[in-house]
């Protein structure tokens, strides 16, 4: 590939998904300041700034929380994808909300002080030994930095300059960053507020990122469950120069044998007579029937030359540190590179 | 402590100013032919390599000295996030189920008592 | 992940299938009205944040007491009643205190904007003379009543934000701001759940009846319970908070 880098790929795609999400803001902002406020029932109006902190604040809670819901939902039902492309237009976005909520914030209850005033943001609140009363600044701050972190590394340079393990390690910070979001949310405003309105939907908004993350992960269980590849356990269950069988479907069954540090997996059905290899064992590096001794090599399942017998062998990989076995069975006699135990565990 | 905190943080953009600009100018031509004759985009990753210099130091090193473990980048995703993913799906209803249980649902009708008599 | 044939497959750089396009729609439309919803209802449900505010400017003759905080007891004004104390601060998240040792005791003439919030008032000092200055008048005597040893459940607000300098100007999102005022020197209030003596309003000063400093931040801006001393200095009451008895209520 050598697509040179431009600041931002446009197309009529994204054009259209940022345009939802400016209006997604703007209908925000002005439904906040504009037809909600002058409903609640205020005495006196609350401070527009801190009326501002709140509609940037709040709007960059929902921002984040359906950020987190597209990928479990994308997942759930593939026709979320097109949301998923593109998300990170929706976490700049997102981020330049809540850096307009720390703004107002910043000026106003951190204003008027003969401190400095970032020093003040830091040290006006030290009660980090008690639960109620503890400062939801350093929540606030560690989010927005995240965000910032995020935004900043979302072009697609960082993520081939930086590698894909490593920018979606950096990117998966986003988690720890939601539950700081929650927390500063949870033991300030939450706190605070005496209509319950504002925490039910909070509760909402967090639960449901919550749920769907489970069905998300309970569906991708199932499909694994029913899908061509089959969990076998980490390699250590098996013996050295032995093999552990397993059932497939109906009357099938492979054998998976150990040896030299490698792994191959073959039929559990000997082509003589049928006899359970798995119950064999590895002799003079051959797979050894325990019935009337034929032998097959462990690669590829063909027996050593004059013979000319040869069983299914089957695909191995890693999943982590566990095994994972096809449960569509070559050719007999097809070649199969062994799985080394060494490349295990990455 | 808040003014350290405060120097901490402006030490590290500064160290992270000083890598930016060689890195932007020289280094990433160098260190990804892609990047080789663009200029508007650049600038965009200014805020990038402020906030994650060691990052971006760490990975200049490793492609200029051609220690880059290339299949590296072809690995698959990471087996532990759905472990992180449902750390998260606990996390979530336990925080906001406990601050809902610690909150002051005020206005108390806690009445004034008296324990002395005044003077 | 597996890939049936009959799901929809999309391409990332491509434009959605023409059979997405409902979808999407569906699903943008939808965002937008969760985004109106959403705000509505957390606009509209807002806490009343009371009826303190600044209430334009002011000019006060009267006593000034300095010690816990500083303090005006109004003779004579346009804007106040004979005999409110007003709660003394300066421009900003700042308090008084030295320009008001200065003249403490004395009869002065005090002039700024009017902090009010209930039975509770304030005023903002204008700087330098024109704020704070002696007067020429009689010093009436300010009664000094022990009204006993009290347990009072309340909160502890700063005396400038709490009258009207922010509304909301108590509360755990304003814990932050209402520890600068304190850090300032700003007097405390401890707003209480209850009346004593016809007020729920109690300026604040430590056991000793001097002022608290900073002992108190981790206990600003939540409901608590403590005991202590009451005692009512012309109409202001001023609650002596004993430390140790402090409780974080449930």
């Amino acid at each position: 590939m050598s697509v040179k880098y431009v600041p931002v790929q446009w197309n009529m795609n994204k054009w259209l998904y940022d345009a939802v999400l400016i209006a997604f803001v703007v209908i925000y902002i002005i439904v906040f300041l504009r037809l909600g406020a002058p409903q609640a029932d205020f005495t006196r109006p609350t401070d527009g700034q801190i009326v501002r902190m709140r509609a940037f604040g709040s709007c960059a809670f929902l921002m984040l929380t359906v950020i987190l819901c597209i990928g479990p939902l994308a997942r759930l039902d593939r026709r979320f994808l097109p949301l998923l492309y593109n998300r990170r237009h929706f976490g700049v976005l997102t981020t330049i909300v809540a850096f307009t909520h720390a703004t107002y914030v910043y000026g106003w209850y951190y204003n008027f002080t003969p401190m400095a005033r970032y020093e003040a943001m830091i040290a006006s609140n030290t009660s980090f030994g008690q639960i109620l009363g503890f400062p939801i600044e350093p929540f606030g701050i560690f989010a927005l930095f995240v965000l910032a972190v995020l935004a900043a590394t979302s072009h697609d340079f960082w993520l081939s300059f930086l590698t894909a393990p490593v920018w979606k390690r950096l990117h998966l910070l986003i988690y720890p960053a939601y539950i700081a979001l929650v927390l500063h949310v949870a033991l300030g405003y939450l706190q605070d507020t005496k209509n319950p309105t504002f925490a039910i939907l909070f509760a909402s908004g967090a639960l449901l990122v919550a749920i769907l993350h489970v069905a998300a992960w309970r569906q991708d269980r199932l499909r694994s469950a029913d899908s061509e590849w089959i969990d076998l356990g980490p390699p250590s269950e098996i013996p050295e120069n032995r093999a552990r069988i397993i059932q497939l479907r109906g009357n099938e069954r492979a054998a998976i044998f150990r040896y030299d540090g490698k792994l191959s997996a073959v039929s559990n059905a000997c082509a003589h007579q049928n006899g359970p290899l798995g119950e064999g064992r590895i002799i003079d590096g051959c797979i050894t029937c325990p019935w009337h001794g034929f032998q097959y090599r462990m690669a590829d399942g063909r027996s050593p030359e004059p013979f000319t017998e040869t069983i299914p062998t089957y695909a191995l990989r890693w999943n982590g540190d566990r095994v994972e076995l096809n449960r569509n069975a070559n050719l007999p006699g097809t070649y199969v590179d062994p799985l080394r135990l060494s490349e295990g565990s990455q | 402590m808040a003014a350290m905190i405060l120097l901490t943080g402006q030490i590290y953009l500064a160290v992270g100013a000083l890598v930016a600009l060689p890195f932007l100018v020289v280094g990433l031509g160098r260190i990804d032919e892609n990047a080789q004759n663009t200029w508007v985009f650049r600038p965009m990753l200014i805020p990038g390599v402020l906030l994650i210099w060691p990052l971006v130091l760490w990975r200049w090193i490793v492609l200029e000295t051609g220690r880059a473990d290339e299949p590296a980048r072809h690995r698959p995703p990471l087996t532990w996030q759905p472990r992180l993913t449902l750390t998260l799906a606990v996390l979530l209803p336990f925080l906001i189920f406990a601050a809902l249980v610690i909150r002051q649902d005020g206005p108390f009708e806690r009445p004034a008592v008296q324990l002395e008599d005044g003077l | 992940m597996n890939q049936s044939q009959d799901e929809p497959f999309f391409i990332g750089w491509a434009a959605p299938p023409d059979l997405l396009r409902p979808f999407l729609a569906g699903v943008a439309l939808g965002l937008l009205l969760l985004a109106g919803v959403f705000a509505y209802l957390v606009s509209a449900t807002q806490d009343d944040p009371g009826d303190g505010a600044f209430m334009g400017r002011a000019v006060a003759h009267g006593v000034l007491q300095t010690d816990p905080y500083p303090v005006l007891h109004v003779v004579e004004s346009e804007r106040y009643e004979p005999g409110t104390p007003l709660i003394l601060s300066g421009n900003g998240k700042i308090g008084v205190r030295d320009r008001a040792s200065k003249v403490d005791g004395q009869y002065v003439r005090a002039a700024g904007t009017k902090l009010e919030r209930g039975d509770l008032s304030g005023l903002q000092l204008a700087n330098g003379m024109n704020g704070l200055r002696p007067a020429d008048g009689a010093i009436p005597q300010i009664e000094t009543d022990d009204l006993g040893r009290w347990r009072l459940t309340g909160e502890i607000c700063d005396g400038k934000c709490l009258i009207g300098a922010m509304r909301p100007g108590r509360g755990l999102a304003h814990k932050a701001c209402a520890n600068l005022c304190l850090a300032g020197d700003v007097p405390p209030v401890f707003v209480a759940t209850d009346k004593v003596d016809g007020s729920e309003f109690f300026l604040l000063a430590n056991a000793d009846g001097q002022s608290l400093g900073d002992t108190m931040m981790d206990y600003t801006a939540i409901f608590i319970e403590a005991e202590g001393r009451v005692e009512k200095r012309g109409n202001l009451n001023i609650f002596f908070i004993e430390e140790d008895t402090v409780k974080v209520i449930r």
